[in-house]
């Protein structure tokens, strides 16, 4: 690596620090909420708990390839599920934010690139989501759900894919939060669809063929479905690769092309004047 | 009209104006001529439709990094800094943006804090601070990358006349004598561009009317004894200048705790 590239990768770090300290000092004058927020979370996940005793074995057949137990399969589904949420909000709830504290022109103005301000901006909820999904697992083994035999660098491998093909989608809808301040359709989509499509409350083979297709097209399905078989049965990297595979393919068209259309948004809000209207 | 489409208006019209090294440069006008535009654009945070801009030598599109690396931006929103971090931390946060980081951003955010006299409630929320203690480090952030230019966009505007004056006389001995900036000042206050512009530019409709020091734009109006910078405008632009209402008058504090989605549309309430 060159002494110019190490800087600057040096100083990527020293401002992700500066935004993480930033996020967390203000969430920490609202402690109520961030804590209530979390404590919460314990009885989304009880729910299902309940839900999967109701159901017992009905759904076995569909649930074998994931271990057989639904709640298992569930409890993965809501967790990582997460990181889309945060996603489709974090990037464009992070524009609208600084737009509307009025802080977004006052960064802007300064030698770091929108892009930058906007990603690192977005950072503190990836860490505030990574603490529910580990707490979710946490609670999960305490209600006795088995990772005993769990793949963790093949769950780590698909988790950095996921959150990168997340994110990308993120960037797509803060690009539209640019451009037209509501009504964004990126986020509608992947909100209606990767819920249902994605498998996160049920497996995808429920569906009829045709609607399968539907889901295929979702990173959301590869990111679970690797997840589970990664924590849940501990797949090897090899019997993992398929759905690595699925996620490289997608973040490699995602990122660039969002990346694109984000600076692409960033220009023509700059043309016409309305960078920090919302 | 296509229900896509926005409504375009002209908010500058072939505007050309060249300041110089060292210089206090002032625009005035009234709301909506333009001014805010115009700073906005040579800031980087508007992209002009035709012309061009150059801040210290840099082209404001094709050089937008080495723009914003070399100029300070005073704004007079203070809503620009999170109310609820400290001075100090605001500083830093800000700083790091500027490529300051670990000792050095301390340092430099120490030495500004002592300059603006802050430093003795530097670690107290913003949101506690009165609006000249605002301003204060509205001018302490602009100064952070020690730019050679400053753009100011009415930074006396929300200050009581105490305040202000002690503001004017800080931008005069530390930014322009001491420090020896550029200064480009918008300005809603004819006394203040009295004191500190070197030249001004009456702005009106998107245009410069005309740019000189206050001595010549006075000396231009011959048949009015003891002309002021008022009579100038009205001659060159054929209006009364009315100063702003708030401007030399204090502004009410906001009522409401600050934080993530608050801000204007609280204030409405």
């Amino acid at each position: 690596m060159s002494p110019a590239l190490g800087r600057l990768d040096l100083s990527v770090l020293r401002k992700a620090h500066s935004f993480i300290l930033r996020s967390y000092t203000l969430q920490m004058s609202y402690k109520l909420e961030f804590f209530l927020r979390l404590f919460f979370a314990f009885f989304n996940i009880l729910t299902y708990y309940f839900v999967a005793k109701l159901i017992g074995t009905a759904g076995a057949p569909y649930l074998k390839p994931y271990g057989g137990d639904y709640f298992s399969f569930v409890l993965i589904g809501i967790a990582f599920s997460t990181y889309l949420m945060v996603s489709l909000r974090g990037f464009s709830e992070t524009v609208r934010d600084e737009q509307m504290m009025g802080t977004l022109e006052a960064m802007l103005v300064t030698p770091t690139d929108t892009t930058a301000v906007i990603t690192l901006s977005a950072l503190w909820s990836f860490i505030v989501a990574s603490v529910r999904v580990f707490l979710y697992l946490i609670i999960g083994l305490f209600l006795g759900v088995n990772m005993s035999n769990a793949n963790l660098p093949g769950a780590l491998i698909i988790l950095i894919l996921t959150i990168l093909c997340f994110s990308s989608i993120g960037i797509l809808s803060a690009s539209f939060i640019m451009i037209f301040k509501r009504g964004d359709p990126i986020n509608m989509l992947f909100m209606s669809t990767s819920e249902l499509f994605g498998g996160v409350l049920f497996p995808i083979e429920v569906f009829p063929p045709a609607l399968q297709t539907v889901s295929h097209l979702l990173p959301m399905t590869y990111a679970l479905n690797g997840m589970r078989h990664a924590l849940l049965q501990g797949y090897s990297l090899q019997s993992l690769s398929s759905d690595i595979f699925m996620l490289i393919v997608f973040a490699v068209i995602l990122l660039p092309s969002s990346l694109f259309i984000f600076r692409f948004a960033v220009n023509r809000v700059k043309e016409e004047g309305t960078l920090v209207q919302y | 009209m296509h229900p896509l489409q926005r409504e375009a208006f002209t908010s500058l019209d072939s505007v050309s104006i060249r300041v110089k090294e060292g210089e206090v440069f002032g625009i005035i006008g009234p709301n909506g001529a333009g001014k805010t535009t115009l700073i906005k654009i040579l800031c980087t945070l508007i992209f002009p439709t035709s012309g061009k801009a150059y801040v210290n030598g840099y082209n404001v599109m094709d050089e937008s990094a080495q723009v914003r690396r070399s100029l300070g931006f005073v704004t007079t929103d203070e809503r620009s800094f999170y109310w609820r971090l400290t001075a100090r931390q605001n500083l830093l946060f800000f700083a790091s943006l500027h490529n300051l980081h670990g000792q050095k951003a301390q340092e430099r955010v120490g030495e500004l804090l002592e300059t603006v006299r802050l430093s003795g409630r530097a670690d107290e929320l913003f949101m506690g601070y009165s609006a000249g203690m605002k301003q204060k480090l509205a001018i302490a952030r602009g100064l952070l990358n020690d730019p050679r230019v400053l753009f100011m966009d009415e930074p006396t505007r929300s200050l009581d006349p105490g305040a202000a004056q002690n503001l004017r006389d800080f931008i005069k001995e530390y930014i322009v004598n001491e420090q020896g900036k550029t200064v480009f000042l918008c300005t809603h206050n004819l006394d203040e561009a009295e004191q500190l512009c070197h030249r001004v530019a009456i702005f009106d409709e998107g245009k410069i009317k005309v740019a000189a020091s206050p001595q010549e734009l006075k000396a231009k109006i011959t048949d009015v004894t003891g002309a002021t910078l008022r009579d100038a405008f009205l001659a060159f632009t054929g209006k009364r200048f009315v100063e702003d209402h708030h401007a030399e008058r204090p502004r009410r504090e906001p009522k409401f705790r600050h934080g993530v989605g608050l801000g204007m549309r609280r204030r409405g309430l």
